[in-house]
């Protein structure tokens, strides 16, 4: 943990939602560890707290949602310096614990520290004004903020209900300036967006999904921020599209050295963009570790589950696996204190009736694996029997693990032991 | 380019409108009882002298005559006479545009003014003390009728604490300024200010109560929405977020409700004027329905529906305007 190159730590994060029904534990004592310039992946299914992650690291989380424990260590020494007067418990050495600062100086990290590529690019831009205006405040927070010393920033940044009202009579008080504007043809330019001065008068409708998702990114880049949190980058989009833009995403990192976390469902991008790799499952990291260590050596039974859910081009493995089950509740009343996935294990044990910690696991450095098996070899004596937790192993038709599943196959072949027919059924 | 097409079709969509009232206008009169020569002379009248009136006002023509020149003379701006003042009925009309347009305007401004900031407040204040004082008072608003409200201020307001003045107004803006520039003094002003804040809180409380609601509740709609994530992640300052973002966002539907009740306030004064015996349009119609003044009756609902269609391609030119996607459909 005291690798000086890490740019964020996470430490013991907890996001809770408050809701009706009861507190959600959406993401459960986290540790995230991303080093200056590397690409991150943080793969789960839906609902396994990824996203909150996300959200946690960048303070969007919003109502009835709250950040209730741990700690975001960010490396800046500019910061550092700025805010140790005034906060000398937030800040280590150049580290500063991002949750101990005041809620507008953390605003003031946004776009220019850390900023964000989200999922659906069509409803993620205001429909209402043009995306070379979007991309134009982008730029304007970063010009204001490189304008203003770090240390007055925060003060500074008062920008009013008056501020906008005279903005709206005097152009000379516009928040956005011509500058910018040029800067903002100039991003569209670099994402590849063909005739940028003409698009960038355009609005958000008259872009296609790809166009589009390439002028988020080109937003996003607007404020030179350290961190990039990209959240299922190519979810919403067409497969040939998903592969410009990662390969956009990839130039770009080779060409600024960002850092990024990228957040996804499909293991396949994963594969293609990251260094390394967190396993997310009801909001706790369950195996990490480089990809070699996740793909070829893994170690946890889920890790294996969402491997075994991708199908395979060339039908050697014959039928896909699902995992069998849903995602566990989050709700705390209904959270039992034991391995979260033991319910929907094929290899639960009595261990694992109590809530492992992270062992080292047997790949590189890096990998760990919130799992016994990383400890000891399965003991078939000791599984648990089939009933334990009841009825929890319905066929889990409506949600399943992993990307591009076909549905065709019929839910209560699920629970069937894979069968030793090969080829045929996924061309 | 674009907009002017649009502006072309629907001005196009609304010759047929107003056609419309024409024709219904003229149909209800057609059909309903009553000799009309009986509403200008009387009923005991020499029967030569109905004769005559009956052949002036061209009621022995048949029907789709009396429609043709109907029609015809509307084209041209001839609404024909009163019965009962014998008068021409555009300048009836015309001579009470201003003091309805008065109240109209004044009523949405007072509306808008309060409406706005209140639904703003409630919408980032959900669910706290604020909140529910706006949202209360929006319950109030909506559910008061105009007559009992309108009353009831010149009870309290007028008779008894003698804030207001009661009464028809002695002089209207247009005069009221004219004194203000060629006199210097603003007395006519004043008095014409006291004279129309009530009416206009009478006319705009519903009006207050709906602004109210559909801001509050479409800047919330507005605020779930994931572009304003996303503009916050770009670390825009909150208050262009809010204003320049939401409130614009928010305002495009509210722009159209606007319209339609403009459109609404024009016409439907009636009550409000009564009350206030302000000398508008809707006193005026009143007048007419009573003494059965067919020509003018439709005069004055011709014109009301000229305002609506006329304001409603405002708004829609408005609305395109704010709405980049409108036009594209």
């Amino acid at each position: 943990m005291t690798t000086p190159d890490d740019i964020l730590r996470v430490r013991d994060l907890s996001t809770r939602f408050f809701t009706q029904e009861g507190q959600i534990n959406a993401v459960s004592e986290l540790d995230v560890r991303i080093e200056r310039g590397e690409v991150f992946g943080i793969v789960g299914e839906s609902g396994s707290g990824k996203s909150v992650t996300a959200r946690s690291i960048m303070d969007l989380v919003e109502s009835p949602g709250r950040i209730t424990d741990g700690e975001i260590w960010f490396d800046d020494a500019e910061l550092a310096d700025a805010v140790g007067d005034d906060y000398p418990d937030a800040v280590d050495g150049t580290l500063v614990n991002l949750l101990e600062l005041p809620e507008r100086v953390r605003d003031s990290l946004r776009g220019t520290a850390f900023s964000m590529i989200f999922q659906d690019p069509e409803s993620s831009f205001n429909p209402t004004l043009t995306v070379g205006e979007q991309l134009a405040e982008a730029v304007e927070v970063q010009r204001r903020a490189s304008a203003n010393p770090r240390s007055t920033r925060a003060r500074t940044r008062e920008y009013s209900l008056a501020s906008y009202a005279l903005s709206t009579v005097l152009p000379s008080r516009k928040y956005v300036t011509p500058e910018s504007r040029e800067r903002a043809i100039e991003l569209l330019e670099l994402v590849g967006i063909p005739d940028p001065v003409k698009r960038a008068d355009e609005y958000p409708h008259e872009y296609s999904g790809g166009m589009l998702q390439r002028a988020m990114i080109a937003q996003a880049l607007a404020g030179e921020p350290d961190v990039l949190i990209a959240d299922e980058p190519t979810t919403a989009l067409d497969v040939t599209i998903q592969a410009q833009i990662l390969d956009l995403l990839d130039d770009l990192q080779a060409e600024t050295g960002m850092t990024i976390l990228l957040i996804t469902h499909n293991l396949g991008v994963i594969a293609r963009m990251c260094d390394r790799v967190g396993v997310m499952y009801a909001g706790e990291i369950v195996e990490r570790g480089t990809l070699a260590d996740v793909f070829d050596d893994h170690v946890h039974p889920y890790t294996e589950g969402l491997l075994g859910s991708i199908p395979d081009l060339e039908g050697a493995r014959g039928r896909l696996e699902p995992i069998p089950g849903n995602v566990p509740s989050l709700l705390d009343e209904e959270m039992a204190d034991r391995c979260r996935f033991a319910d929907r294990c094929p290899k639960a044990m009595e261990d694992c009736l109590e809530h492992p910690p992270e062992y080292p696991a047997a790949g590189s450095d890096h990998h760990e694996a919130r799992c016994v098996l990383a400890e000891t070899t399965y003991d078939e004596t000791r599984a648990l029997s089939e009933d334990h937790f009841g009825e929890t192993e319905r066929p889990a038709a409506d949600k399943h693990a992993g990307p591009e599943e076909p549905d065709e196959e019929p839910p209560e072949e699920q629970s069937h032991p894979p069968t030793e027919t090969t080829g045929g059924e996924h061309q | 380019m674009a907009l002017g097409k649009f502006l072309v079709k629907r001005l196009l969509q609304g010759v047929f409108v107003v056609w419309g009232v024409v024709t219904v206008m003229f149909t209800l009169r057609a059909v309903s009882p009553g000799d009309p020569a009986n509403l200008i002379v009387g009923e005991a009248a020499d029967p030569h002298l109905r004769e005559q009136v009956r052949e002036q006002y061209g009621l022995n023509e048949p029907i789709y005559v009396q429609y043709a020149d109907y029609l015809q003379g509307i084209v041209v701006g001839d609404f024909g006479y009163s019965f009962q003042s014998g008068r021409q009925v555009e300048a009836m009309v015309i001579e009470r545009v201003p003091a309805t347009l008065e109240l109209a305007i004044a009523a949405t401004i007072i509306a808008i003014l309060i409406a706005v900031p209140l639904g703003v407040i409630s919408a980032s204040r959900r669910n706290e003390p604020a909140d529910y004082g706006a949202t209360m008072f929006s319950l109030l608003g909506i559910s008061t009728p105009n007559f009992w409200l309108g009353l009831m201020l010149i009870l309290l307001l007028a008779v008894q604490l003698g804030l207001f003045p009661t009464g028809r107004r002695p002089v209207g803006l247009a005069e009221a300024l004219t004194a203000l520039a060629t006199t210097g003094y603003a007395t006519g002003l004043v008095v014409w200010l006291k004279h129309i804040i009530l009416p206009a809180i009478t006319l705009g409380t519903y009006f207050t109560a709906l602004i109210t609601r559909l801001t509050r509740s479409g800047m919330l709609d507005e605020l779930g929405k994931p572009y304003v994530d996303a503009t916050e992640a770009k670390g825009l300052p909150a208050a262009l977020i809010r204003y320049k973002h939401v409130l614009r966002n928010t305002m495009i539907p509210i722009v159209t409700v606007l319209g339609l009740q403009l459109g609404t306030l024009i016409g439907g004064a009636v009550i409000t004027e009564t009350v206030f015996s302000w000398p508008g349009l809707g006193d005026r119609l009143i007048q007419a329905l009573n003494a059965r003044d067919w020509p003018l009756m439709q005069g004055i609902i011709v014109f009301i529906g000229i305002s609506f269609v006329l304001i409603n391609i405002v708004v829609d030119a408005l609305y395109a305007s704010l709405d980049p996607r409108v036009i594209d459909e």
